[in-house]
């Protein structure tokens, strides 16, 4: 019943047609941005850290094209909206859970935006560009499963900012620790292995890592052999505290809904 | 002579009340301030990442791009208080408010720019000013006749990043919506600008020189106030950010004008 | 000299065609085909000093664009207006000085300031004189009863409220005019009344010529002596509310719920215009028969659960105008004769 949501997202996607473009098109444009500044900090280098140019492209390339599927879902701003609005106060009424319908309507935008955008676009991109990945068929199924464990953990955290709301009038401060994190923790736009040994160490010990970072090195054969498992199984465990925090924190809203009525 | 001594008048006026209103949400404002305030400090944490095994980009070490993000930041906050709201222009036309502004013995543009004094834009002032202090003592800077190219840079980068808000608000005049723009043009235009253009192509350097005038909002002035040659450009042009912001500006107002007159011509 | 003089009014809108599909979206990227749509046809009329016009119609008849022409916001396609011997679109500043402009839905006041400052602030705007601004906020205090929420942001206000204080704010600089745009939509009947009196005081006691436009009927009939008609941006009648009253106004529509099997449905002395299941509209000439005496005939048949009765609407109003063919020479007759008036 859940797939329902999925499908009317994905026919709500297709009739904002122009609304993909647009994304797309900026998406592309941070992506060449990216490019140029790694292109320039690596001029006249071989290598960095044991890293080639062309690994760090392939690197930010599915970055990009793995944030902008990311970014066709609901974004923290419009979860908070809806708090705000009481919209979901509104749908506790109905009988299903309101986190999992989140995740499915997401699904459908999503799944839409990756076959008419970012599919097409980033195949045309690797073909052209050419960056160094040496992908496994195995390795391609590894990152694939690590890329959507990496999703679901950004999607529990995100649920989790957005219902934070209900406890706080204002979320400038909550948002702003949200999307810092999410950018530099990440690893979305600088890899953890450039980052000062105290920081690595820092981010190693956050879950934001879990979303780009580890499907990123998969896919570009940073993280090979026995150290692919382990680094699914600490995005296995990350997902699973993040699911916690997120019913419990998803409980206790429900509540203040029931008691208080949003 | 009377006309400008009233419209300050008025302009100050009505930027009272718009403050007073503003100060209605007083958590907001802060959370507001304190939040671009590290939005910006993330940023610049990025920078400082990114350096940290690379040593330098382009020949720009981290000081220096910190300087040019933050001269950047400096100007596009006094661009905010005055032209931030040009944003939500569109709005006032889809949902018809837009009209109050034709039916007042005041100019339309005038009008609908003094409606609004973004105070918001002191998270801005606040991490631009610290980190332009920060980075002038670290790279042991010694300005006199640079000040003025200084101030020079923030006006005409007010101006430059001002007429583009004002330019894409116009779009509205003609096709009702014109927010999307905004994210397609002028934020990616302002991100690209946050590192030295020397790493883009030839393209895009001309683009941000001579028609979307955005070199000259940091970069240009800071090649002569790092006192850094460029491969491309004479550090002199530079100088000439002022002049660029004010001709800019004003074709963009021109372009506003011609909208304002398509909306008269055919409503919303 | 009339006041406002509008003569053979025009104002032609573009319509960007709409294509269906992906296909016709991309075509009509590259190639758009257009509509040219009249909202306003060869209207002409004249307004004299201190009259209070109805300007009415249904939704989409073009009333509001010649509200926007006269008050300087829309250009004409074709076609002349003065106001006060200036052309609105050409000196539009200037003409603002010497209107009050009050659109219903959308408030002209500052959404987060204390009402008073809106006043505050328009008084800059217009550059009103300090005694007279003091008078005026006087003379509305007292009979808008404006003192109970001059203190309350504008986001606060009730409805009613809102408009009582949009109005004032339109009259603050002494207006000759003030259009009027819908001015009691969505209020409830108490403040309806209130807008009504003021209305009518402001225009009694201050001259002050007044054009509303509604699709309230009910509006009309309290303030108006003139109505002028418009339908499909054309002028179908200008002239006395009393005559078209004589018209139409004698027709009511009687709305029952029924209570059981209703199908064949009929009473003698109204014609059944509209059925939905068990609710019947009947219309009746009350000259001919009253409304107890219907009420009585339904009764003895059936069982009445509910009732209501209206007067004509504008829509049915357009519509016996098209049937019965009030011919245009009557209407200008009609104008001639309220111009010597």
């Amino acid at each position: 019943m859940y797939w329902e949501f999925s499908r009317k997202s994905f026919q709500r996607s297709a009739a904002y047609r122009f609304d993909v473009w647009t994304r797309i098109a900026g998406n592309i444009m941070f992506l060449f941005m990216w490019g140029f500044i790694w292109y320039a900090l690596y001029y006249g280098k071989e290598t960095v850290g044991g890293v080639s140019f062309q690994a760090m492209l392939g690197y930010i390339m599915i970055s990009q094209a793995l944030q902008g599927i990311h970014g066709a879902g609901a974004q923290l701003w419009e979860i908070q909206e809806r708090v705000r609005t009481g919209d979901i106060a509104m749908e506790m009424l109905r009988p299903y859970d309101y986190t999992t319908r989140m995740l499915f309507s997401d699904l459908g935008s999503i799944f839409f935006y990756f076959i008419t955008a970012v599919l097409p676009l980033y195949t045309v991109l690797f073909l052209v560009l050419k960056p160094s990945v040496s992908l496994t068929l195995a390795q391609m199924g590894l990152f694939i499963v690590s890329a959507v464990l990496g999703f679901l953990i950004r999607f529990c955290i995100e649920m989790t900012f957005g219902l934070f709301t209900f406890w706080l009038i204002e979320t400038g401060g909550v948002e702003d620790v949200f999307y810092f994190s999410i950018s530099l923790f990440s690893g979305s736009l600088v890899p953890l292995w450039f980052f000062p040994g105290w920081l690595e160490q820092v981010a190693h010990y956050l879950p934001f890592q879990a979303i780009f970072f580890v499907p990123n090195s998969i896919f570009v054969g940073q993280l090979k052999g026995p150290d692919i498992f382990n680094a699914l199984l600490g995005q296995a465990i990350w997902l699973l505290l993040c699911f916690v925090i997120l019913r419990l924190v998803w409980h206790r809203a429900s509540m203040k809904i029931v008691i208080q009525g949003g | 002579m009377v006309s400008i001594m009233r419209g300050i008048g008025l302009y100050s006026y009505m930027v009272g009340a718009s403050i007073r209103a503003q100060l209605q949400y007083r958590y907001a404002f802060v959370m507001n301030i304190l939040g671009w305030a590290m939005t910006y400090a993330g940023t610049a944490v990025t920078m400082w990442v990114l350096l940290y095994s690379f040593g330098a980009l382009d020949g720009w070490i981290f000081w220096e791009l910190i300087f040019l993000f933050a001269l950047a930041v400096l100007s596009w906050g006094v661009c905010m208080i005055f032209f931030f709201h040009f944003r939500s222009l569109d709005q006032y036309i889809v949902n018809g408010t837009f009209d109050r502004f034709l039916v007042r013995p005041i100019h339309p543009f005038f009008h609908f720019m003094a409606m609004k004094f973004d105070v918001g834009a002191f998270g801005q002032f606040l991490f631009s000013i610290a980190a332009v202090g920060l980075a002038y003592s670290n790279l042991h800077l010694h300005w006199t006749w640079q000040w003025l190219v200084f101030l020079g840079a923030v006006i005409g980068g007010a101006l430059i990043q001002g007429g583009l808000l004002v330019a894409i608000s116009s779009v509205a005049f003609w096709t009702t919506r014109s927010e999307r723009l905004y994210w397609v043009i002028m934020w990616p235009l302002k991100s690209l600008m946050n590192y030295p253009l020397s790493i883009y192509p030839r393209l895009v350097q001309l683009l941000v020189v001579f028609i979307l005038p955005f070199a000259f909002v940091n970069y240009l002035p800071a090649l002569i106030l790092l006192g850094k040659t460029g491969r491309v450009f004479a550090p002199f042009w530079g100088a000439l950010s002022p002049l660029v912001g004010a001709i800019f500006f004003a074709l963009c107002f021109r372009f506003w004008m011609l909208g304002l007159d398509r909306y008269k011509s055919a409503g919303s | 000299m009339s006041l406002i003089e509008v003569n053979h009014l025009y104002k032609e809108f573009q319509v960007a065609k709409r294509q269906a599909g992906l296909w016709g979206a991309l075509r009509s990227l590259l190639r758009r085909e257009y509509l040219t749509k009249t909202a306003v046809r060869d209207v002409s009329f004249a307004v004299n000093q201190g009259e209070m016009v109805g300007y009415v119609g249904p939704n989409g008849a073009g009333k509001s664009t010649t509200i926007k022409m006269l008050t300087g916001i829309l250009v004409p396609t074709s076609g002349e207006i003065r106001v006060n011997n200036l052309i609105p679109y050409k000196e539009r500043q200037k003409n603002a000085r010497q209107i009050g402009v009050v659109f219903g839905q959308r408030t002209q006041l500052w959404w987060d300031l204390p009402t008073i400052e809106s006043f505050e602030l328009l008084k800059q705007v217009f550059q009103i004189p300090d005694h007279r601004y003091k008078q005026n906020m006087a003379t509305f205090a007292d009979i808008l009863g404006l003192d109970e929420f001059l203190n309350t942001p504008v986001r606060q206000l009730s409805l009613g409220q809102r408009m009582r204080a949009d109005i004032a704010a339109s009259l603050l600089h002494d207006p000759l005019i003030l259009f009027l745009d819908e001015p009691t939509i969505g209020l409830d009947v108490l403040a309806k009344e209130r807008m009504r009196q003021f209305i009518t005081e402001i225009n009694r006691e201050r001259g002050v010529t007044v054009i509303l436009t509604t699709h309230d009927m009910s509006d009309i009939e309290k303030l108006c002596r003139r109505m002028i008609l418009i339908d499909n941006g054309q002028v179908m009648y200008d002239g006395e509310l009393v005559l078209i009253k004589d018209l139409f106004g004698k027709e009511r529509v009687l709305i029952v719920d029924l209570e059981g099997e209703t199908d064949s449905f009929s009473v003698a002395g109204a014609q059944l215009v509209k059925e939905e299941g068990n609710r019947k509209w009947l219309r009746f000439n009350r000259e001919l028969t009253t409304a107890s005496q219907l009420i009585n005939r339904i009764s003895e048949k059936y069982e009445i659960k509910d009732l209501t009765i209206k007067d004509t609407e504008i829509e049915e109003m357009i519509r016996h105008i098209y049937e019965k063919g009030l011919a245009v020479y009557e209407m200008n007759s009609c104008r001639i004769e309220n111009n010597k008036f």
